[in-house]
């Protein structure tokens, strides 16, 4: 197992690099963003009747929180915090912390894309072995097609057609948000059932999102473990078939962990879009907003936060499949 | 060894790659729906504002339901959105083609450089490849959108290439990793050929048709994102293209509320989802094409 | 606006909801108790929608917020509440003051009687002490010109506060700018505040120039900790009180200890959050919302919201939209040129198709709205205005006086022979410019000018680079009032180099702020103006005596079109009586022109 440690300490060390790579990325990519949060918010002072001095007073104050100090130094400063944990102060929100806000928005992310995933890898599983078996005859072939069309549709189309279907159609989910307010949040059914609810869409989105890989990685293991020699060998040998099919199972679902890696990072990179469409508070549409207002710490954080997200999600897929294939381990 | 001996020969010879192609795509009606439905939306692109050059408008006639003058109806200017989504499918076209482009200069450079060279070289450039493989690109996109306006089909296929080479990179590497032990290979070595020579001509060739099915899956992608980021909003836009109309639609025409704008929603929508049909189906012929096994199998 | 994705911003919480909740559940019991009693009638749930205010669960309950779970009229309060009378700026409807009479030292406000916080406190000077105190720090008062300067504020008892403005200065404005402050808790705020901040106040206005300096980035200073202050639990004098706020609505519960909370029918008020106006129109399609605020939309929504049950009713917005130019650039320099194209383009058109139900195509550029130009312009002078109805000959003659020739495929070109190409700019998410900027390049483009609309990513950038000279045609929001000198300030003011001080004005072309460049003088009926400084007399001017400033400026704007105004916008609300009846009618501009929470505290809003 020491070779399991070293392994998983390597990819803990890559990926920490990675994250490094991106936070100054992100950090410097983000400073080279025109106009200043500010900006917008003068305009709107304008609009609202206040003089030009006026307004800069205001802004002045309410945006107190950007730094002057050099690049440099501020990159050096938010490196010293992160370290601590600290994404430091948004500013659209004058000083709330940048990490309340994105904490605050990770369960409506991370929650509906893991019921997401499960949802679509039950489905798309099944599906996979039976367009795998069935891959001559007419339902196979559309059940394949199937797969790869969902897998290729953009997300915001999948959306927007589920929500014109069952919320403008038919109305039987409600459009936007987490909850009914007349709900009190808590451990009660309405609320419980109000959540639920409103995460139906979001969800299913998700769902259709990956259950395309799911489908198509199975079909292709199946039909690969099916032809292998060691299968006919054992079919020849007169192997019970129970013992069979674990052989296969066993190994057709091996390739699935990739595929585990690949859709978690699609699903959360590509959060925004679902999250949008649905007024979603997740931390795509955090994202979004944050471009909107020019609020850049809240920007690099979200930013990082995906992309750790997706380091992650690489990283337990690849222990997954050294700790299944012994092949790997080695 | 069978499969590279039939794909090498399959390139080298002209003829029978087109004979071998025109036999893989009439083997299934699908695969003909398909290729028909991919020559029909580049016939599209080309053509289409040739027919539509500027769209007219008419305040008058704001969403007007379809009719035999408008075959989809009008959108919020009155103009013909049947016109709009011709005129509009050159700029989602050729931004895909030319992100494909990008992709594979990107993508085959990088992978065959580093899966010829190995070693140092090797493992930087797979490194800089893993980076561009994390880096979630959607959201990258969208906070680049801010920084550089990538309106322009050049500009935003760039963007979109420069994000999105990391897996033909990774496939071409390992494609030329054990093209590189193979006996032709070793031979044109052992004949003193330089390093260029032996990629240009030796390794690309043999490449090519693995890279072409790489970037069909990802032109689909490319459609999606390009598309998505007008839908959005987020990308300034100075043309008509199906992901500003799909904006459009939504946010000021209100077509998840209002039937009158509902076809100029569905309109783009549909087009995406054809497209990407054609390019599945499509896709089948060329997987059978360059993975004979299947056709024994199937 | 219309901007389709409004910027500010809504945050999810399930944490903060959680805590949130954790801490509030239970005033919310108590005050449902309370309330079943106490009311008119009781009323139930109203539903709405604060258009300048997106739910942003997680952020705090504090006014000084960028982006607070504040909501004025409801939870948010202030002495009185404007009613955005154009002939009279001190017009107000009674808020936390019941009366309020103006005198040399300032003015002197009776509180209401009732007036409590929604812990059964009173309202005290205190209260509007700290208040004051917190807008020094937050730059809504102070030397800035224009803001107000108080010397002191003063209890005198039985509910009377004396503000007393700085000796010397004579602000026109004070009465309204102290009456529309907001009013915050002294036992909530007062912690937050340096202990001597009214010696650096005072400092602030001294005429020590330098100590002045210091102590007005030490009140900067001190507005910072405050913006960000988050208060554990909502004190608030209104109407209502913040009971919770989830990701996607916010909760409000009437307050028992409203000073008149007997005209409050509604015994909840929930404001949902919007992320665009789409989310609005659905939620008034399916007939979930008792009132909503202006939203820019189609004809077709607006007839599909009629029959959902809706009533329409129209109030005045202050603000127009325009095509302004960059004179520094080339053809604009030339009147001629500007006024050749205002008569190519067809604004009724053009507002048919980018403000259809919520704009109303602008008769005259005078830099006011239509409703102001009709009330400071005697009939002769409006008759001397020119309307530039849609005239292409007019046009084409225009250029051709100029210099410019018409090639055989109908093409313009510029006097040097090159062909002329129009740039329109306009902005991301404000929908409306942007539909109009296709009709009006079609219009362009078919007369000759082959013009292209150009979509900058966001207004931030589209400010900045608009100041940095880089847009030679775009959009512009002008006649912003509905104070007259607000409105002219737009385009006389610092985006044309003037800087004003006490009514005078400095003109710098070079002004970085300056990208419009027009001359500093303009020669109108055979007389030579100066706009920017006609501008700065006018914000000393009362409004009784502006009368001629304004025929002078309305004249030469007409004439010489830094800017083509292209609409009016008309502030469209909708309500539904499915709930609660007597809601204000068009024509009840002063109660339509603010929110919901004001009708209420004046006894509009009625439970069925």
């Amino acid at each position: 197992m020491t070779g399991f440690a070293r392994r998983l300490a390597g990819k803990l060390l890559a990926g920490l690099v990675m994250v490094w790579v991106v936070v100054t990325f992100t950090f410097f990519l983000v400073h080279a963003l025109p106009g200043k949060p500010g900006d917008v918010q003068y305009e709107q002072y304008i609009m609202q009747g206040l003089t030009p001095d006026q307004a800069q007073a205001k802004v002045a104050s309410i945006y107190g929180f950007t730094s002057h100090d050099s690049l440099f130094a501020q990159y050096a400063g938010y490196l010293g915090k992160l370290v601590r944990g600290d994404l430091g102060e948004s500013i659209s929100y004058s000083g709330v912390p940048v990490s309340h806000l994105i904490w605050s928005a990770l369960p409506w992310t991370v929650i509906p894309v893991l019921s997401g995933l499960l949802v679509s890898f039950l489905i798309g599983v099944v599906a996979g072995v039976v367009a795998a078996v069935k891959r001559s005859s007419r339902w196979g072939g559309l059940l394949s097609v199937s797969g790869s069309l969902v897998a290729g549709v953009p997300s915001f189309v999948l959306a927007l057609l589920l929500l014109l279907v069952f919320h403008t159609e038919w109305n039987l989910l409600p459009d936007a948000g987490t909850s009914d307010i007349t709900t009190e949040p808590g451990w009660n059914p309405d609320y419980i059932g109000s959540v639920v609810q409103h995460a139906v869409l979001p969800v299913c989105s998700y769902a259709l999102l990956s259950y395309g890989g799911w489908l198509l990685a199975m079909k292709s293991s199946v039909v690969t473990v099916l032809g292998d020699d060691f299968i006919l060998a054992s079919e020849l040998r007169g192997i019970a078939p129970v013992t069979r099919a674990r052989y296969i199972g066993r190994n057709a679902i091996l390739p699935l962990f990739t595929v585990l890696a690949l859709s978690f990072g699609i699903m959360f990179a590509g959060s925004f879009f679902i999250e949008d469409t649905f007024d979603y508070p997740g931390l795509g549409n955090l994202l979004l907003k944050s471009i909107g207002t020019r609020d850049y710490p809240v920007m690099a954080g979200a930013f990082l936060l995906i992309t750790v997200a997706i380091i992650a999600a690489n990283i337990l897929a690849d222990l997954c499949y050294t700790l299944i294939d012994p092949r790997v381990r080695r | 060894m069978a499969a590279t001996a039939a794909l090498a020969t399959a390139v080298r010879n002209r003829r029978p790659a087109f004979l071998a192609f025109r036999r893989a795509v009439l083997r299934k009606p699908s695969r003909i729906v398909g290729f028909a439905i991919i020559v029909f939306f580049t016939l599209m692109g080309i053509c289409g504002p040739w027919f539509y050059g500027t769209l007219a408008v008419d305040p008058n006639a704001i969403y007007a339901p379809p009719s035999a003058d408008h075959w989809l109806g009008t959108d919020f200017a009155g103009s013909d959105v049947f016109q709009e989504v011709v005129v509009g499918a050159r700029y989602v076209l050729s931004t895909a083609a030319l992100a494909a482009l990008f992709t594979s200069f990107f993508g085959i450079t990088v992978g065959l450089v580093a899966g010829y060279h190995r070693g140092f070289v090797d493992s930087a450039l797979m490194r800089v490849t893993d980076f561009v493989l994390t880096i979630p690109g959607l959201p990258l996109l969208i906070i680049l959108s801010t920084v550089w306006s990538f309106g322009s089909p050049w500009q935003m296929g760039l963007v979109l290439g420069l994000t999105g080479w990391g897996g033909v990179a990774r496939a071409v590497r390992s494609q030329a990793l054990s093209l590189r032990e193979r006996g032709f290979l070793e031979a044109a070595r052992g004949l003193g050929l330089p390093s260029r020579h032996i990629i240009v001509k030796e390794l690309l060739p043999n490449i090519a048709p693995y890279v072409a099915m790489h970037l069909l899956l990802s032109v689909i992608g490319f459609i999606g994102a390009e598309v998505g980021l007008f839908f959005l909003g987020l990308v300034p836009f100075s043309s008509t293209n199906w992901g500003v109309m799909l904006n459009q639609a939504v946010f000021s025409g209100g077509a998840m509320n209002s039937p009158d704008a509902l076809v100029y929603l569905l309109a783009p929508l549909v087009c995406i989802l054809l497209l990407t049909l054609g390019i599945v189906l499509f896709l089948d012929a060329v997987d059978e094409l360059f993975n004979p096994r299947l056709r024994e199998r199937a | 606006m219309s901007r389709q994705k409004t910027l500010a911003a809504a945050v999810a919480a399930a944490v903060a909801l959680t805590a949130l909740s954790a801490c509030s559940s239970s005033s919310s019991k108590k005050s449902n108790g309370g309330t079943s009693s106490g009311g008119a009638k009781d009323g139930g749930v109203y539903t709405s929608i604060d258009a300048n205010n997106q739910i942003t669960a997680g952020a705090p309950m504090n006014p000084f917020n960028a982006a607070p779970n504040m909501f004025l009229g409801y939870n948010q309060m202030s002495l009185g509440f404007d009613k955005k009378n154009p002939s009279d700026p001190n017009d107000f409807f009674p808020g936390l003051a019941a009366s309020w009479t103006a005198s040399d030292a300032g003015l002197t406000v009776q509180l209401q009687p009732n007036a409590k916080w929604s812990d059964g406190t009173p309202v005290t000077a205190a209260d509007i002490k700290t208040s004051l105190a917190i807008a020094y720090t937050q730059g809504t008062a102070g030397p800035a010109a224009g803001n107000f300067e108080i010397s002191d504020v003063k209890d005198l008892g039985g509910g009377k506060v004396e503000i007393d403005e700085v000796p010397g200065v004579k602000n026109l404005y004070f009465q309204r700018l102290v009456l529309s402050a907001t009013i915050v808790n002294d036992k909530v705020y007062s912690g937050q505040l340096p202990a001597d901040v009214w010696t650096t106040i005072a400092a602030a206005q001294g005429s020590d120039a330098a100590a002045a300096k210091s102590a007005a980035d030490k009140l900067t200073a001190a507005g910072k900790p405050i913006a960000a202050f988050a208060p554990a639990k909502d004190i608030s004098a209104g109407p209502f009180v913040l009971t919770r706020v989830g990701p996607g609505e916010a909760l409000l519960d009437r307050n028992p200890n409203f000073f008149a909370v007997s005209k409050v029918s509604p015994k909840q008020v929930i404001l949902r959050h919007y992320s665009g106006n789409q989310q609005i129109w659905g939620y008034m399609n399916n007939g979930e919302l008792d009132s909503a605020p202006y939203t820019a939309m189609p004809t077709n929504i607006l007839d599909q919201v009629l029959k959902a049950g809706y009533t329409r009713v129209d109030a005045p917005s202050y603000v127009s939209a325009s095509i302004a130019f960059n004179e520094k650039q080339a053809p604009y320099d030339k009147t001629a040129v500007r006024q050749a194209l205002a008569y190519v383009i067809d604004r009724e058109a053009v507002t048919k198709v980018g403000e259809p139900v919520g704009g109303m195509t602008t008769p005259y550029t005078t830099g006011l709205i239509h409703s102001q130009t009709d009330t400071f312009l005697s009939d002769d002078q409006k008759a001397a205005l020119n309307a530039y109805k849609p005239d292409t000959a007019k046009a084409a003659t225009l250029l051709q006086g100029a210099g410019f020739t018409k090639d055989g495929s109908g093409q313009w070109h510029l006097p040097d022979g090159t062909q002329w190409t129009i740039t329109l700019q306009t902005v991301n998410g404000f929908s409306d410019w942007i539909s109009a900027s296709t009709i009006v390049a079609n219009e362009l483009t078919a007369f000759g000018i082959k013009t292209t609309p150009a979509v900058t990513a966001d207004f931030a950038t589209y400010q900045k680079e608009m100041a940095a000279g880089k847009y030679a045609v775009g959009w512009w929001l002008v006649a912003l009032g509905p104070q007259t000198d607000k409105a002219y300030n737009r385009i006389y003011g610092s985006a044309d180099g003037y800087t004003v001080k006490n009514g005078q004005a400095t003109h710098s072309d070079t002004s970085p702020a300056n990208w419009q460049h027009t001359p500093a003088t303009y020669t109108v009926n055979g007389q030579s103006i100066d706009p920017g400084q006609l501008t700065a007399q006018l914000s000393v001017t009362p409004v009784s005596d502006q009368k001629p400033i304004i025929a002078q400026l309305a004249a030469a704007t007409n004439q010489e079109l830094p800017m083509i105004q292209i609409w009016d916008y008309t502030k469209v609300g909708f309500y539904n009586e499915k709930h609660f009846t007597n809601f204000p009618k068009s024509g009840q501009d002063a109660l339509l022109l603010n929110p919901p929470g004001v009708w209420m505290m004046q006894g509009f809003v009625q439970a069925k």
